[in-house]
């Protein structure tokens, strides 16, 4: 007997582990032991074959990372992250390979299982995978290859093009940034490198999905887009993680520059397990007349901290920034963003929407500047929360500075309950309860979901679903 | 009105050497970029932070910010990278009877 949907959706809901929660025995080429010291840095910098100033840029980086403290501003479950007992590094293939044939069968199968393949052949226009600390598979479109478009691992990245990694490489993120960049800067491996040529549209998303498999892993992929003049590009990344007792951390790294013109698309659909530390940097340039949008939904992770930044550098840049968070029992999203206005006539947005249920905990936490001089500045920040019950929690942090004088800011925010009248309403038309609460939430996060290209969208809204099962009433 | 500073004796400042002023309610770093000199406020645009303080690369002639890694150019008082985007104040540094000098506002 055919199901119905919302039997479908409750099926779907028990089974974070079956979906995703899975994982594969190891057969690693190598696994460090856990804990960072110099001679894993240096073992990294060695297996990869790096040129000296890499390898004395992570060195520097590891005294950074111990000279700083842990932060103390943030969420209080920081506290739990213990750097000592994570393996900062686990080679699971030879390379990046171009055939899926060729990638090592268990890892493979990880990757069928969560449907890469398949997306790659429908709507993509390059993908990579990461296993563990290193990119698996990699592969984009010949024609756009032709036209000058390089989407590579990262590590083959600078192997490759080493000259243009070193030009913009740390340039928008120094390796002392903050503590958890000093780290990835030190320990980086994997993520992508992009460049566009000047005048190329890359029609269809290129897509990178990272896989955390072993048990108290730290990830830490680098990722460096160059849009240059009049490019665009929708780059688009996925995550997922085993369920386990002991904590991992995910902790990456990701530069954006829009050169005059550009345009930049990132868009960023997070469901790491809940046992996942998420701790992310993630910073864009746009120059004169370019745009960069962050898209940003996380579902996922223990505790999220992560706050997509835009410099608009150039007259005329556009900033967006969309973020939707989803905290359920145990979470605390801590998300947002920041835009800063450094030249006049810049326009920017930032939407963001919360929803928090089972004594989940999300956070708005924003900047939004305006420089001396950046006049003509508009900008519009808009932040929601929706609370499904009585015990969870939501928090605004918005912080405004302007330097100028002729600007037009705006904010907005709310922060609502799913009411008895609003379920009474939608029942009243003959919707039962569950179907009610589903149709609130969908219309809550509908501005940010509409954005995103329709295969994600239709998966944001199943998962967003299945988070929904048995939320009201 | 313009005024000149004292900052130390041409010797006493060897290429690849730093020297931190204070004038008024100002610090200033004074470099020795392979032998040509330049002046920069001692105070990194991202937070106010002290900034002449941090790592000196002689040959690219810059100061990375050591609190958030901002790298300025002496020549410019420009921030090259991130998280810093505004210029730094220089200040024009002039040699008078073997002494170097800065000249303020």
């Amino acid at each position: 007997m055919a199901l119905t949907e919302n039997e479908q959706l409750a099926r779907i809901n028990a089974d974070y582990t079956e979906r995703y929660g899975f994982h594969d025995a190891e057969n690693y080429l190598y696994k460090a032991p856990k804990g960072l010291n110099r001679e894993i840095i240096e073992k990294i910098s060695e297996f990869k074959s790096e040129p000296e100033w890499m390898r004395d840029f992570r060195l520097k980086a590891y005294e950074h990372f111990l000279a700083r403290p842990q932060p103390t501003w943030g969420s209080p479950m920081l506290a739990e992250v213990d750097y000592d007992d994570i393996h900062y590094f686990v080679r699971a293939s030879e390379r990046a390979e171009r055939s899926w044939d060729d990638v090592p069968d268990d890892v493979k199968k990880t990757f069928d299982r969560l449907g890469i393949p398949e997306a790659e052949r429908k709507f993509l226009s390059g993908v990579g995978a990461q296993y563990e600390s290193e990119v698996v598979y990699h592969q984009v479109r010949e024609d756009l290859e032709k036209q000058g478009v390089i989407f590579k691992d990262m590590d083959s990245g600078l192997r490759d093009h080493e000259d243009l990694v070193r030009e913009y490489f740390a340039t928008v993120i120094p390796a002392n940034d903050n503590k958890l960049a000093a780290l990835n800067s030190s320990v980086w491996s994997g993520g992508s490198f992009v460049y566009v040529p000047p005048g190329v549209h890359v029609e269809m998303p290129l897509q990178a999905y990272f896989r955390i498999n072993t048990e108290s892993m730290g990830q830490f992929e680098r990722t460096l887009i160059i849009a240059d003049e009049g490019s665009y590009v929708h780059y688009v990344e996925g995550c997922t993680a085993p369920t386990y007792s002991s904590s991992s951390l995910h902790s990456a790294v990701v530069e954006l520059i829009a050169k005059p013109g550009a345009r930049i698309r990132y868009t960023t659909v997070q469901n790491w397990s809940t046992n996942v530390f998420n701790l992310v940097t993630k910073r864009a340039v746009a120059q004169e007349d370019a745009t960069v949008e962050w898209v940003d939904c996380n579902l996922g992770s223990k505790l999220t901290m992560k706050f997509p930044s835009v410099y608009l550098m150039g007259e005329r840049a556009h900033g967006e920034i969309l973020s939707i968070a989803f905290a359920g029992a145990g979470q605390h999203q801590d998300a947002g963003g920041k835009i800063v206005h450094a030249a006049p006539n810049t326009t920017s947005n930032i939407f963001a929407k919360s929803i928090s249920k089972d004594g989940g905990r999300g956070s708005y936490r924003g900047l939004l500047e305006v420089a001396k001089g950046a006049h003509g500045a508009k900008s519009k920040v808009v932040c929601d929360a929706l609370l499904l019950d009585d015990h969870s929690r939501s928090d605004t942090y918005p912080t405004i500075r302007i330097g100028d004088d002729d600007v037009n800011i705006s904010h907005e925010a709310t922060v609502s309950k799913v009411g008895e009248d609003q379920l009474f309403y939608l029942m009243s038309h003959g919707i039962n309860e569950e179907e009610a609460g589903k149709l609130i939430v969908n219309g809550f996060i509908e501005p940010i979901t509409k954005e995103l290209p329709m295969e994600y969208a239709v998966e944001m809204n199943r998962l967003i679903e299945l988070q929904m099962e048995g939320s009201i009433g | 009105m313009a005024q000149k500073i004292d900052v130390c004796a041409v010797a006493e400042l060897p290429p690849g050497e730093r020297r931190i002023v204070a004038w008024d309610d100002l610090e200033i770093g004074v470099f020795n970029c392979d032998g040509t000199l330049y002046a920069i406020e001692d105070r990194c645009s991202h937070d106010d932070g002290p900034l002449a303080e941090g790592e000196f690369d002689e040959g690219k002639c810059t100061v990375e910010c050591p609190r958030h890694g901002s790298l300025f150019d002496l020549k410019t008082g420009k921030p090259l990278t991130l998280p810093a985007y505004v210029p730094v104040d220089t200040f024009p540094v002039i040699i008078e009877e073997e002494t170097i000098k800065l000249e303020v506002e």
